[in-house]
Parts: structure tokens; C-alpha cells; sequence
């Protein structure tokens, strides 16, 4: 089974970038990651360019990979209590994209954050966004995880709180299970 | 006589036929006399946001020209699509980058919300999202008359890309009023 997996922070030292190299260690047998191309040298979403000149090609690796994938997990960090331009413009420029790769695409989200909501307002917009490209968003259980500089080791980002590694193993297992039922 | 308010529409498409873009260049037309609403600094060649770019070689130019116009600004009204049920992702990026500044240009600024889509629900799906960073941001959103313009294509002439509706007009200068006194009573300009 092979998930792809998109970030959406790009910083290196990123919270959400430390969950994402978590994952495999978390992930049930026979589950493989793969970590999604970049999206940072997307342009700006234009309608009159995609006229003009086509999809990008960082669009249409995008793209590819999530087609590819058997499903897609976003981790992504909340941007003034909602979704990072960054990943909306990445969304944005795929969903115009004739075999539309998140079209019936099981993906399941997770977010971290400093604060105590975990970037969850960001995670119900996604599912809102998600709807209208016509995902099959996995439902729970949800990973939000909060206090994010209590939960990793500062050194070396690892992913330290149990009880979060506990809920990851849960949603990856679930999600596993979710992707087999829905699946093509 | 009350000092005129200096008003800045923000578009969220970049496209030369935008529906959006064609509302915000026609509100001059239905502001009120003690308001003047003009374009705000084109957004389109601000990079995808990255905190290590902004640490390292600082805000391009771009942001820091939005920003400041921003700040400058009585009030700030967004014109906006709405892309896959949420708010634009250049737009969003565009809001990303000038939340970073340090005197954050959103803080208690008054911001009314306006929307054209092709669809029935006129961009209302964004708007509620676009509220919701604007809460973060602290600005001063405004509440009703809200605009949503759904079947845009039937609302604009084809040629001229005037907005035709008698309506939508009639709510826009309600909006715009509205948002003059709404402005003036947290400013006390």
C-alpha cells in the first residue's frame, strides 16, 4: 500500500515536518510512505497562465504522485487559523487538472501546532476543501497534536509523547483499513 | 465635512477576465462621497511563503508594499473567488506573508468581504473561512449586508464586464455605506 504523504510547512525546522518523519516507524506492516514533490516552486495559481502555457511541471508531478498513491496523508500546520496559501495553491492548481488526482483519493489528515487546538480549525477547513474535489476524507481518529515543543525532543525532532505515537499507530492502522475498504 | 476614507480592494484572482477583478475596478461607482476606494499593490509575484526565506534573506518587497498599504489604509475590502469550497491559495499566501510583518498590517483594521462566483452560493463558503483568519489576524470584519454574487456570467455584461445586476448593485451600495459608518465609528475619523 503506498501513501503519499504532503507536507504543508516548508521550513526545515518545521513541527509538522518532524510528524511526517515520524510516520513510518508508526506505520502498520505493508504500509509504505513516500513523501510528496515540493510545492514551493508552484506559481501562483492563474487561470489565463494554465490557458496560456499549461500546468507546470511542479504541477504535474504533483499531481502524478498523488494519482499513483493508494492514498494521501496531509500534515500541515494551521496559517492564521486556517489552511497555508502554500498547500490551498497546490490544491488549487491540481483540482483543475482533467483526471482530477484527488478524485475519490482516500486521505486522511494530521496537524501540529505550539498551541492547544493542534491546528484543528485548519484540519475542518481542509475537509471542506477536500469536499469539493470529491476526496474520501478518512474520519477518525484524528491526529491533532498539540503543545507541539513538549512533544518532540528538541535535538533531534523525534517524536516523543506516547500517547500521540499511540494515536498515530491507530489512525495509520485505521486508515490502512478505511483505504482497503474504499479502494479501487 | 468628515475626512475622506481611503479604502484599498483586494482581488483574489489573478486572471484578466475575473469576475472579481471586473467588481472591485467598478466599486468607485457605487462608493460612498466620503470614501475612495482604489486597487491595492499587486500581490501575484509574492514567492510561496517559507519562514527560512523570511529569516534569511528578509520580506520581499511585494509583501512589505502590500503591508504597508495595508496599514496605510481606513479599511480594506476583499473581492475574491472562492477555490474548491475555501479561499484562494495566492490569496492566501498573500494574507501568510504580511501576517509575518511586524507591525501586523490586519490588526484592528476594518475589512468588509465581498465574492462573484459562477456558481448559486456566490463564494459564501470562502467568506466564512476568510472570517475565520481575519479573527486571528484581529482584524475589524464586517458583518451585513454581506455580497455573495452567484451566476456571476449572468450578472456582467460579456463585452464590457460592467456589473449589470440591480440588485447586487443596490446591496453593494448598501455594503459600502454601511461599511463608511462602520469604519468611522472605530476609527472616529
Amino acid at each position: 500500500m503506498n501513501i503519499l504523504v504532503i507536507c504543508g510547512s516548508l521550513r526545515k525546522g518545521s513541527y509538522n515536518a518532524m510528524l511526517v518523519r515520524a510516520l513510518p516507524a508508526l506505520a502498520p506492516d505493508g504500509m509504505h510512505l513516500t513523501d510528496a514533490p515540493r510545492v514551493d516552486t508552484m506559481p501562483h495559481y492563474n487561470y489565463d497562465d494554465q490557458a496560456a502555457t499549461g500546468f507546470p511541471t511542479s504541477v504535474t508531478a504533483f499531481a502524478d504522485a498523488i494519482r499513483a498513491a493508494d492514498g494521501v496523508i496531509i500534515v500541515s500546520p494551521e496559517y492564521n487559523w486556517t489552511i497555508p496559501g502554500t498547500l490551498k495553491n497546490a490544491i488549487d492548481w491540481v483540482s483543475r487538472m482533467k483526471e482530477q488526482p484527488f478524485k475519490d483519493k482516500p486521505v486522511a489528515l494530521q496537524s501540529v501546532s505550539p498551541a492547544l487546538l493542534g491546528g484543528s480549525r485548519m484540519q475542518y477547513h481542509l475537509r471542506q476543501c477536500l469536499t469539493s474535489i470529491d476526496a474520501l476524507i478518512f474520519g477518525r481518529p484524528e491526529v491533532i497534536v498539540t503543545f507541539a515543543p513538549q512533544k518532540f525532543d528538541e535535538a533531534t525532532g523525534d517524536l516523543k509523547d506516547q500517547t500521540t505515537r499511540d494515536m498515530i499507530k491507530l489512525q495509520l492502522a485505521a486508515f490502512a483499513k478505511f483505504i482497503q475498504r474504499v479502494g479501487a | 465635512m468628515a475626512e475622506k476614507l481611503n479604502v484599498i480592494s483586494i482581488v483574489g484572482s489573478l486572471r484578466k477576465g475575473s469576475f472579481n477583478a471586473a467588481l472591485a475596478r467598478q466599486l468607485p461607482k457605487w462608493q460612498p462621497p466620503g470614501m475612495n476606494i482604489t486597487p491595492a499593490p499587486d500581490w501575484r509575484d509574492l514567492p510561496i511563503y517559507n519562514a527560512d526565506d523570511q529569516n534569511s534573506t528578509g520580506f520581499p518587497a511585494t509583501a512589505t508594499k502590500l503591508g504597508d498599504a495595508i496599514r496605510a489604509a481606513d479599511g480594506v475590502i476583499f473581492v475574491t473567488p472562492e477555490y474548491n469550497y475555501g479561499i484562494p491559495g495566492g490569496l492566501k499566501n498573500a494574507i501568510d506573508w504580511v501576517s509575518r510583518l511586524k507591525d501586523q498590517p490586519f490588526k484592528e483594521k476594518p475589512v468588509a468581504i465581498q465574492s462573484a462566483t459562477g456558481g448559486p452560493m456566490g463564494g459564501a463558503r470562502m467568506q466564512y473561512h476568510l472570517r475565520q483568519a481575519m479573527v486571528f489576524l484581529n482584524a475589524y470584519t464586517f458583518n451585513t449586508p454581506e455580497i455573495f454574487v452567484g451566476m456571476a456570467q449572468t450578472k456582467f455584461d460579456e463585452k464590457t464586464m460592467d456589473f449589470k445586476d440591480e440588485a447586487g448593485i443596490k446591496f453593494i451600495t448598501q455594503q459600502l455605506a454601511a461599511f463608511e459608518g462602520f469604519i468611522r465609528k472605530l476609527t472616529g475619523k
